[in-house]
């Protein structure tokens, strides 16, 4: 019969790569994932696409008052539109595409430049990531986290990103160009803000924080390096860098496992580091002129690849769990420094920032020289504290320090610094110090080809932008 | 078995290797064009895809595709393939040369912006269609070696169920766009070449639908 038939197919074959060179089990194991990838994506694509047409075939429906043909045309459009989108796909960018302006910023792996698209001549900033740095530094997550907040959100707070593709050596993100500069390099031009002003980037920052919140995230890195100011003077977060995404399911210990799995290495028992990085920084305070010896070391430190620890809540070093309030604690911290000139635990070196902020009780000192209102300390109080009572996004939003910010309105309202602009590729805002032996163009270094498997699915296309894309 | 069988049993039409498959569900949702969109925009993609993901495999077991393993471009018992030079002469080659001639070419036509254009505007050629299918006969072929020649391979190193749903969403293209040519899948007396009794057997158990 059919049945005994069926069995007669079965084959037992014994499996073994004992044949096979170093190279082809990792080359399999990643063609599996490719392949994996390639139809989960596919998927993924073809329901959003379904969806789009879907809305707007409902949104059509429901008007009455246009014509079909209109109807019609507009329907076109969207095919017109996901056609285009699919040529983009095929489209290969590389280094190639973008000439270089200028460098304009330096993060822990890699430089920030201002490029333009040399076949649209859109200005852009480019992030470069150094895939090998990351990869001893074990930030994988770090990376595809921050593409994904990037890459998935549309809003107004966060920094757009247009592109992203790789070579050997890096990671590329290309974003929308922010002409204004950082907090940070406006804190270290102005020292201190009044309170109004303090009340709008603080205001601002709340609401960018809440929409990072809403994406799913934790972005557990906010200091003023990575507040910037677009042309209107408004507030963008950038920098996902140690953002969680709780709702993403792999970490970089996933990453590393794919790694260790495909070169054949053993599963050590060891886990993932979690901990931030201690490097030795030494920064020399004096009471007297803390200002002054802040400002100087504090672009060194931002260009350093540990990044300053002066921001972080203390529970993120205790390791005992901890979720989105770390980020108001962060807001507490920058709040001070926009108001009193320098962050509230900063000291000789990390290690002394670290056990001040873990002991912050004894150290939150609100200097006798600078005078802030009540309100203002209380909210700063209310930030820099445990977890367990610290103030949630609604009772911030309603803190006495913020009386009369209307937060439907605020990026509509006038910035307290407008940037000057004389141009698209003005970068006058951007400091020139420090930068200059950084080289054009990422120097490319050779790394095997394995380590593409870590930052598989890294290439990322911008939808709903073709027009500004292309 | 429903279908019929070639002579010589084959791994990659046995059970459990015959049903192995990454991808479950119908491959045709994946394939058809949607709504609204571009047919020729659809087919440059897919071709763009196919061709990347082909390579992945082939890169896999290309260390045993030598000119001493695999002295001919094989696909089934008897059909062997030869290619075309520039002098119109048929020529037998090493599946490994065959396959990276075929390779080289399609790598040309892709990145050839009178044929694949990227840029905005820029429309596609009128023989594209025909284009299309010629890079999909010479794929369809990588495929058949790869079946044919290092199906052992493939199973050794775990890909059979990736590489089964690859080639089945492939057919499954093929066939919607009316690039897949039956001839490809049978030998000269009409009886299936090694693919051909794979197509039959998946459009048997429902696979290609
Ligand atoms: N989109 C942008 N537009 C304008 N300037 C930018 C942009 N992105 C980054 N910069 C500049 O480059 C600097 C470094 O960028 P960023 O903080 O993202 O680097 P990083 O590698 O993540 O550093 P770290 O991880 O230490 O914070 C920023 O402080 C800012 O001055």
């Amino acid at each position: 019969g059919q049945g005994d038939k069926n069995k007669d197919d079965y084959v037992y074959f014994n499996r073994s790569t004992a044949g096979f060179s170093d190279e082809a089990v990792p080359k399999a194991k990643a063609a599996q994932l490719k392949l994996e990838h390639y139809y989960k994506l596919a998927v993924e694509a073809a329901v959003e696409r379904n969806g789009r047409r879907v809305e707007l075939e409902r949104k059509l429906a429901a008007d009455p008052n246009m014509s079909d043909e209109r109807k019609q045309k507009q329907l076109q459009a969207l095919g017109k539109k996901e056609s285009t989108f699919l040529r983009l796909k095929r489209t290969k960018l590389g280094l190639d595409d973008f000439r270089t302006v200028k460098v304009i910023g330096k993060g822990a792996f890699g430089e920030v430049r201002l490029v333009q698209k040399l076949d649209t001549g859109k200005i852009y900033a480019m992030k470069s990531l150094h895939k090998n740095e990351m990869l001893k530094r074990d930030q994988l997550a770090h990376v595809r986290a921050e593409r994904d907040v990037l890459a998935e959100s549309n809003s107004p707070w966060v920094v757009q990103l247009f592109y992203s593709f790789q070579d050997s050596a890096y990671l590329y993100l290309v974003m929308e160009f922010l002409p204004g500069g950082d907090l940070m390099t406006m804190l270290i031009k102005y020292d201190t803000f009044s309170e109004d002003v303090t009340r709008f980037y603080m205001a601002e920052c709340v609401l960018a924080i809440e929409a990072v919140h809403k994406l799913g995230f934790i972005h557990r890195d906010i200091k003023p390096d990575n507040i910037l100011i677009d042309k209107d003077g408004h507030i963008k977060l950038s920098d996902f860098g140690l953002s969680t995404g709780f709702h993403k399911q792999h970490d970089s210990a996933y990453y590393q496992k794919l790694l260790d799995s495909a070169n054949g290495v053993q599963q050590s028992a060891a886990p993932a580091r979690n901990s931030v990085m201690v490097n030795p920084i030494h920064l020399t305070v004096s009471s007297k002129d803390q200002i002054a010896t802040w400002k100087a070391n504090r672009r060194k430190l931002a260009y350093s690849t540990v990044g300053t620890p002066d921001y972080i809540a203390p529970e993120i070093f205790l390791m005992q769990g901890y979720s989105n309030e770390c980020d108001w604690w962060s807001l507490g911290a920058i709040m001070f420094e926009c108001l009193v000139g320098y962050p509230p635990f900063c000291s000789e070196n990390t290690h002394e920032t670290y056990k001040k902020i873990l002991d912050w009780r004894n150290h939150l000192i609100f200097p006798d020289d600078v005078h802030l209102s009540r309100e203002s300390e209380e909210m700063i109080r209310g930030l820099l504290t445990s977890q367990n009572v610290r103030l949630n996004v609604e009772q911030i939003k309603n803190h006495s320090f913020f009386y009369g910010v209307e937060w439907d309105a605020i990026r509509e309202i006038d910035a307290p610094f407008v940037p000057h602009l004389r141009s698209i590729t003005d970068t006058s805002y951007f400091p020139d110090d420090q930068l200059d032996a950084v080289p054009d163009r990422p120097s490319g270094t050779d790394t095997s080809g394995n380590k593409d498997l870590a930052f598989l699915g890294y290439t990322f296309k911008r939808f709903n932008l073709t027009d500004k894309a292309l | 078995a429903l279908y019929s069988q070639p002579s010589t049993p084959k791994l990659f039409l046995s059970k459990p290797f015959v049903e192995a498959s990454l991808v479950k569900g119908s491959l045709k949702t994946l394939v058809l064009l949607p709504k609204y969109l571009d047919v020729m925009e659809w087919v440059a993609m897919s071709m763009f895809d196919f061709y990347n993901n082909v390579n992945l495999f082939y890169g896999a077991v290309s260390e045993h595709c030598t000119a001493k393993d695999c002295p001919t471009m094989t696909a089934g018992d008897q059909l062997v393939y030869t290619w075309v030079d520039n002098n119109n002469k048929h020529v037998k080659l090493p599946a490994s040369t065959y396959i990276d001639y075929v390779f080289t070419w399609i790598q040309a036509l892709l990145e050839d912006q009178s044929i694949f254009p990227t840029r905005a505007g820029v429309p596609f050629p009128a023989n594209f269609p025909s284009t299309c299918k010629h890079m999909y006969r010479q794929m369809l072929r990588v495929f058949a070696h790869l079946y044919q020649a290092h199906f052992e391979d493939i199973l050794h190193l775990r890909i059979e169920p990736h590489l089964n749903s690859l080639f089945a969403h492939y057919l499954v293209f093929g066939q919607e766009f009316d690039i897949l040519d039956q001839k490809e899948l049978r030998g000269p007396s009409s009886t299936p070449t090694g693919i051909g009794y794979l197509y039959d057997a998946w459009r048997t158990s429902g696979k290609l639908d």
